[in-house]
């Protein structure tokens, strides 16, 4: 009993003594609801890095070691009561600084109180245009440009022989994909193919024959889908159904997750997608080494594999770390303008924002062969396409 | 001229497996006057049993449609009689709140049962097609459409000729007649309501083979079935065909003539106008 | 207690006029949060409540007034005053237009009628180009939360003192002749056309300045915020589960509902939701005439209350 009370009494003094120096990062993540197979990532990989970088011994504040702590709660895929959390998280919670939701349309609502109440957030998961374009001084983002998605794949496509001349590109409404879809009508200019067809549609929508039926009468050499996951599967497993047989497809979205591969099977195959993360061991990182090791060890803490999402949330709290460090404080001002200040190495790619609070990451084109992904262009020719795709019925 | 004879071939196939989402619906709106806003819901459960009827079991998910339906069958009979039953006559906000409770308790269970991961149900022939006059016909979809003929057909012929079927009219029609000629309400009641949620059961079941599977698609299902079940009116089951075809086909051209992101204004459109001129749907008598 | 009920609604008010210089900021957004909820529960109580129209297209109107505000601010650099009264002047043009052919649906008609024409309505915005489509507009800043707090504690009070001006008037009477029995209303000479209309707008007036109210202090609305059923759902269970047809009803309904679901998805998150679709069917079953009603007569019958509710109204 008296043992006890000394073990109670030794681990309240404990307790103190740690809550006296320690970080607290919040966010506000999509655990359930619609959203919340890709919310996962978030979730994940904050925890991951807050408890990789507190093994390696936390962050160092004017010679004082502090723990990085984690406060995280479930939006339930509503972006009104995402901006209640986060206000919640600042008030009630007094975390100190901020990490992101995922999807364009919530950092666009959520990252408004990090403005009102003038305390930095990093996120990984918006990557719409309007959402740096505001003037606002409190919001980061480590997803790269979103008009600048299918840049790579354009210039992939021009080494391909060969060369697709006619291009269509389809896209959901919302603020992520038009900016997606701006950007790329550039892109396919500037290679000198054309845009023969140019079709918009409804978030969420299940039904895609009539589109698809639309692009087999038009018969375009490659289809560029900017969307969500859920579509891009409709879309495949529809565009099988009714036998349409492009040159090439690319998805903005999907094709890197494990997830893709299961609901699809072999008819994920020659799709191609884009990361702007790949785990390879040239990815250094000063607290999991390198992205292949973290790759390793996400998948066996968490049980799946991590994709740009997982990858990008490392850096966001990784890019915390560092700031306070640079700053030297913890004051939300100060380490604001430090985080403006970085410059560093991770497992997902050099972090260095630029003057909108953006980074940039050029984005891999990858494909889906023979059930695995491959990488197939960043900078040049990694590995070679498979172009043109087989048609469904010579698989 | 192929285009739109494709698109309207597309329009006709789901049409079908829309008319089998909203047959339940209908009928349990028509004979028990409740507007089940978990019918989504039961959709959805049905898909997840014939998911893992498929992965786990490696059944067929056609060998496997009167296994669904059977699960959900129970399913429903059981919240029909030991819950629904206990608000049978209370006001109609009340049908609408506890249904939509139900909705909400499926959605979150079956979240943390089965995770948000995207399910779909992938057999070997998934995705082929057959070609006749030069127009594709996915062999999937044609599998579904004359499955839910068969339901529609078959539930038609029940409510005209079965003993059961008759019984189930009379109750519509007026309750406390029904009482006189022997009938129980609260077995019969039951029953049509998990005849609904089967059949609910079996949509949940082909809607996976042709689309996928989540925790969350319940509520879009549901609003869709209004539309095909209002269109087609309450009355007979093979007006719910017509209502999920037409639904189907204005899609497809609206989609095709106007543009993909007006579709949800041309389906709910309609059924605002369907509603304000004839609510009695399209095939109903005139009051 | 009658005489000591003003007084006691009084001290209350004063409390909740301080509330800003009192309290922390999660509590006010919190009570921001519940105060638009009870407002639009209000709002529904008199076309639900009152009139007995199970309305799902509230939220129409929570959206019209949404984007009247932001459209005149972003699009048009106009005062929030002058956007709110763009929102209401949308909201009423659409109840007097909407409200004739859809009020002569009755029951799930009705009902359904108003869920299809939200639908309709986010679809349309999603394609508006003044409206941001469907990538939504962000509005301006504003730092003041007390602002907001203030405004919105304002409305929800001239909702209920409506709503307790129709609970003793001819209107009122008339609205409830209608949801007893409307066929016998008209046939006592109430226009029950007219009366329904005017209570569909009104409702959709106090809708609407909340919307206005919300998308300023939210800063960012898109059609599926703006549009969203599950908040016309919110609102009729909490005026339901309140007690429909009564003056404080939703307002209490509103603000119970919401801090239990407010402590709930703070610590259980997933769960939160599973208790929530467990507290309507039971709150349904056992309390089917709202918490008013259990309020006035539990003292009296103790737990054979819940009894009589179920014996009352199952097969």
């Amino acid at each position: 009993m008296k043992k006890t009370l000394i073990a109670l009494a030794s681990l309240l003094v404990m307790g103190q003594a740690i809550a006296q120096d320690v970080v607290t990062l919040g966010a506000s993540v999509q655990e359930t609801g619609a959203l919340a197979n890709t919310g996962r990532y978030y979730r994940d990989g904050y925890n991951f890095a807050v408890a990789k970088i507190n093994a390696k011994g936390g962050v160092k504040v004017a010679g004082k070691s502090y723990q990085l702590a984690l406060k995280i709660l479930d939006n339930q895929s509503d972006s009104n009561l995402s901006v209640r959390q986060y206000v919640q998280l600042l008030n009630q919670d007094k975390v100190n600084f901020l990490l992101g939701p995922f999807a364009s349309n919530f950092a666009l609502a959520d990252s408004s109180v990090a403005e009102k109440f003038q305390v930095p957030m990093i996120q990984g998961g918006g990557a719409s245009d309007q959402i740096f374009n505001r003037g606002y001084k409190y919001i980061f983002g480590t997803l790269p440009v979103a008009s600048r998605y299918f840049e790579s794949t354009v210039a992939m496509m021009k080494t391909l022989n060969p060369q697709p001349k006619t291009v269509a590109i389809l896209y959901a409404d919302d603020a992520f994909d038009v900016s997606v879809a701006e950007g790329t009508r550039q892109w396919v200019k500037q290679a000198g193919m054309k845009v023969i067809q140019d079709e918009r549609y409804s978030t969420n929508a299940s039904d895609f024959s009539t589109l698809i039926s639309k692009l087999r009468s038009t018969n375009p050499d490659a289809v560029l889908v900017a969307g969500h996951e859920t579509e891009v599967l409709n879309f495949i497993r529809q565009a099988k159904s009714l036998n349409f047989n492009p040159k090439m497809y690319s998805f903005t979205v999907g094709v890197p997750t494990e997830d893709f591969r299961h609901a699809l099977g072999k008819d994920a195959n020659y799709a191609f997608g884009m990361t702007s993360w790949v785990p390879s061991p040239q990815n250094k990182d000063e607290y999991f080494g390198d992205a292949k090791v973290f790759a390793s060890a996400y998948k066996a803490k968490f049980g799946y594999d991590p994709d740009y999402h997982a990858a990008s949330a490392v850096a966001d709290v990784e890019a915390f770390a560092k700031a306070i460090e640079l700053a030297n404080s913890i004051d939300p001002k100060k380490v604001r303008d430090a985080i403006t200040q970085l410059n560093f190495k991770s497992l997902y790619g050099n972090v260095a924002f630029n003057k909108e609070g953006q980074i940039s990451l050029p984005q891999t084109v990858i494909q889906v062969q023979h059930d695995a992904v491959v990488d197939i262009y960043g900078q040049s020719l990694i590995n070679k396409p498979i172009y043109p795709m087989p048609s469904w019925d010579k698989r | 001229m192929d285009l739109l004879f494709q698109v309207i071939v597309n329009g006709l196939l789901l049409g079908g497996l829309y008319a089998l989402m909203a047959l339940g619906l209908a009928l349990v709106w028509g004979v028990l006057n409740i507007v089940n806003l978990a019918h989504g819901a039961l959709i959805m459960l049905g898909g997840y049993a014939a998911y893992y009827l498929f992965t786990l079991l490696g059944i067929d998910p056609f060998l496997a449609l009167p296994l669904v339906m059977m699960m959900l069958f129970v399913l429903g009979y059981i919240l029909q009689r030991y819950v629904l039953s206990l608000i049978a006559r209370s006001p109609m906000f009340n049908t609408l709140l506890i249904t939509f409770g139900l909705d909400v308790i499926f959605m979150v269970l079956a979240q943390l049962l089965f995770t948000a991961d995207f399910r779909t149900i992938n057999p070997s022939y998934a995705g082929t097609h057959v070609t006749w006059f030069n127009l594709t016909f996915p062999t999937v979809q044609l599998f579904s459409f004359a499955v839910a003929m068969c339901l529609t057909v078959g539930l038609w012929l029940m409510m005209l000729h079965t003993r059961i079927g008759r019984a189930i009219r009379a109750t519509a029609q007026n309750l406390s007649a029904a009482r006189l000629y022997g009938v129980n309400p609260k077995q019969i009641y039951a029953l049509t309501f998990g005849i609904g949620a089967a059949l609910a059961g079996a949509a949940g079941d082909l809607y996976g083979v042709v689309s996928q599977i989540t925790p969350y698609i319940g509520a879009t299902l549901t609003a869709k079935c209004f539309a095909i079940a209002i269109i087609g009116g309450l009355e007979n089951p093979l007006g719910v065909i017509v209502g999920g075809v037409l639904l189907a086909l204005i899609e497809s051209l609206t989609a095709l003539y106007v543009g993909p992101t007006f579709v949800d204004v041309a389906s709910f459109g309609v059924l605002v106008l369907v509603l304000i001129i004839r609510p009695q749907g399209l095939l109903g008598k005139t009051a | 207690m009658k005489r000591l009920l003003p007084l006691l609604l009084i001290i209350i008010l004063g409390v909740l006029t301080a509330l800003p210089w009192i309290a922390g900021p999660t509590l006010v957004q919190f009570a921001i949060n519940a105060l638009m909820l009870a407002t639009l529960a209000q709002g529904w109580n008199i076309i639900g409540g009152f009139a007995g129209y199970a309305s799902f297209g509230n939220s129409i109107f929570f959206g019209l007034g949404s984007y009247g505000v932001a459209i005149a601010m972003v699009q048009w650099n106009l005062p929030f005053g002058v956007g709110l009264v763009i929102g209401v002047v949308f909201s009423v043009l659409f109840a007097l237009a909407m409200g004739v052919p859809v009020l002569r649906l009755r029951g799930h008609y009705f009902a359904i009628a108003t869920l299809a024409l939200s639908q309709v309505m986010s679809a349309i915005f999603s394609n508006l180009d003044i409206a941001g489509r469907n990538i939504g507009l962000v509005l301006p800043l504003l730092r003041s939360d007390t602002l907001f707090y203030e405004l919105s504690l304002g409305l929800l009070v001239i909702a209920t003192l409506t709503v307790f001006w129709l609970s003793r008037s001819r209107f009122g009477f008339g609205l409830i002749a209608i949801r007893e029995n409307e066929d016998a209303a008209q046939s006592m000479g109430v226009n029950t056309t007219r009366y329904k209309v005017l209570a569909f707008t009104l409702a959709g007036i106090f809708s609407s300045l909340a919307g206005g109210i919300h998308a300023y202090w939210i800063t960012f609305i898109d059609p599926n915020s703006a549009f969203d059923l599950s908040l016309n759902v919110k609102m009729i269970i909490m005026a339901v589960f309140g007690g429909p047809g009564s003056v404080l009803g939703p307002v209490i309904g509103a603000a119970l509902l919401s801090a239990i679901s407010e402590l709930l998805s703070s610590t259980l998150s997933s769960v939160a939701s599973l208790f929530f679709g467990v507290v309507i069917v039971i709150a349904v079953i056992l309390m089917p005439k709202g918490l008013t009603d259990c309020w006035l007569r539990f003292p009296v019958t103790g737990w054979r209350y819940f009894i009589h509710n179920i014996r009352q109204h199952r097969l």
